[in-house]
């Protein structure tokens, strides 16, 4: 395997510090999907997926990444992180993940400037380093509620030590636009502010974080203003509906105990989005024991919609014509929100690291939907079947050097 | 060259009981012995060495000399004192250095090497092989 070879080189080189130093990571996967009607995927940021798109799918889960960083003084340094990945346009140019610049104060306090990641969940800001957690991907039960991973800002990071306890508090204000597949429009997210906190005792961890951003998503505008025409309970379903500046609020609470042999891992996070992206609590549980190299894990997962339906406008008293536009509104608002996700899953996989920095890993979900619900599936196509069971296989190699 | 297979079986059995003792010789945490620190928890050494605290207890800062990857001495400190086999220290250096949050200890590929940068920096702690202690290092932590 010559990954292998790259990261035995690469390793020694750590002895002798230099201003510059440059780390590679990469996943290389196929999954399977028992659904032939929707696409499953790893964010709502990819425009295909396995299932509809493709039986087998390489495409959710392969990406490689590179990253330069720079210690220019001791207390200055700087990081660049490019990405190769399915784009929402299908491509795969490389785009900047990050880029910032960081001044450590004191060893224990530091403020960066620039494009950084979010600490919301305990994996969001490693999410696209495979090596780094035990599954194939982060539940996307609790972490599509936050697909997106880049933003522009400043953030600051000031830990302190308690005895054998570890505090670390992070916060943000930032900023971001991201793409969406299908010539939607961009995510909008401004005022972005983000308070994290973790607790670090012996094997135990435990981080609560809570954000707070407005989020413009204008792609539902011409459909939603078109509710206008039908007097104040329309205008009251456009208000409702629609994602002009929505305060975002997302609250996430997650704990890890890891002694070493074996783990248990669990978060779960609350999202409300004032809008057609609705409002949805999700968690999930998961535990693992290794056994020499292998590292087989168990994880189920759940995530619930606060409502995936709406009684729309009312018919009744409407001139016909009138009543079956309305009808064919509430309709098309019905199959938006049951966009929101509603589902749970059974995860049982393996990790093997059958190589020096180099792992496999096999996983196989059984998701049940909501009844009413797409779940995290995208690209619905007719004759898909609301409440349906999807099986996933996948299999990754995971690697850093 | 070994005439009499008796011989040739007992000095295997001799070599290869050596290198056993080797691989499984005691690691001990060290730092000068003109360092005011006398004692650590594991944790705490853990702690300096995964870069979750900066400073020994008497509030000066820690400097963690760590051992190259794949050294015998190195797997053998982060198996007995925080329970992680190599990949698993990998994995959670590439979960520091992806997000940008630092960059792992630096590495000397010897104990000889560690110890020559523990005698010149009185901060510096180090972890070796018991056998190479002497007067001029102070074992803080050992299993």
């Amino acid at each position: 395997m010559p990954l292998c070879a790259v990261g035995a080189e690469t390793a020694d080189s750590t002895t002798e510090p230099s201003i510059f130093s440059f780390s590679a990571f990469g996943t290389v996967g196929e999954v399977h999907s028992s659904e032939d009607k929707a696409d499953f995927t790893n964010s709502i940021f990819q425009t295909n997926g396995a299932g509809y798109s493709r039986s087998w799918s390489p495409e959710v889960d392969s990406l490689i990444g590179g990253q330069i960083s720079a210690r220019i003084t001791p207390e200055l340094s700087a990081v660049v992180q490019v990405i190769a990945e399915q784009n929402y346009d299908g491509t795969y140019t490389p785009h900047v993940e990050w880029a910032n610049i960081k001044y450590q104060f004191t060893p224990d306090l530091n403020v960066r400037i620039g494009r950084v990641e979010l600490p919301t969940f305990l994996f969001s800001d490693t999410r696209k380093v495979g090596y780094t957690y035990p599954w194939v991907r982060p539940p996307i039960e609790v972490y599509s509620l936050l697909p997106i991973t880049a933003s522009d800002g400043a953030d600051f990071s000031y830990r302190a030590n308690f005895g054998d306890v570890t505090n670390t508090t992070q916060g943000s204000d930032v900023q971001s636009d991201t793409q969406q597949p299908n010539n939607r429009a961009s995510a909008i997210a401004r005022d972005s502010v983000n308070i994290s906190n973790t607790t670090e005792y012996k094997s135990l961890t435990f981080r609560v974080s809570y954000q707070h951003a407005r989020l413009t998503i204008t792609s539902l505008d011409g459909f939603l203003d078109t509710f206008n025409m039908f007097g104040p309970q329309g205008v009251a379903i456009a208000d409702k509906y629609n994602s002009d500046s929505k305060i975002v609020v997302t609250e996430v609470i997650g704990a890890s105990y890891d002694p070493g042999h074996w783990f248990v891992i669990s978060e779960w996070a609350h999202a409300r989005f004032n809008s057609f992206l609705g409002e949805d609590t999700a968690w999930y549980a998961s535990g693992g024991y290794r056994v020499g190299k292998f590292t087989p894990y168990v994880t189920y997962a759940h995530e619930s919609a606060a409502s995936n339906s709406d009684p729309g406008l009312t018919l009744t008293g409407l001139p016909p014509a009138l009543a079956g536009f309305a009808a064919g509104l509430n309709a098309a608002l019905n199959t938006i929100l049951e966009a929101i996700p509603d589902q749970s899953t059974i995860s049982v996989g393996a990790r093997w690291d059958f190589a020096k920095n180099v792992d496999l890993k096999m996983q196989f979900d059984h998701t049940r939907l909501g009844a009413g619900s797409d779940g995290t599936l995208i690209n619905i196509q007719p004759g898909f079947q609301l409440g349906s069971t999807v099986n996933l296989f996948s299999a990754t190699i995971d690697f850093v050097f | 060259m070994w005439r009499n297979p008796r011989i040739a079986l007992v000095s295997l059995v001799f070599t290869l009981s050596l290198g056993f003792r080797v691989v499984n010789a005691d690691v001990v945490a060290v730092v000068s012995s003109k360092s005011p620190i006398t004692t650590l928890s594991k944790s705490q050494v853990i702690d300096i060495f995964l870069g979750k605290r900066t400073r020994l207890p008497d509030g000066s800062s820690a400097v963690p000399i760590d051992q190259v990857e794949g050294s015998a001495a190195r797997d053998e400190f982060y198996g007995r004192f925080a329970a992680m086999s190599a990949a698993q220290l990998k994995a959670f250096w590439a979960k520091i250095i992806f997000t940008g949050r630092g960059q792992p200890p630096m590495a000397v590929p010897t104990s000889i090497e560690a110890k020559k940068l523990l005698l010149a920096n009185p901060n510096a702690i180090s972890y070796i092989d018991q056998s190479l202690v002497d007067s001029s290092l102070r074992v803080v932590l050992a299993p």
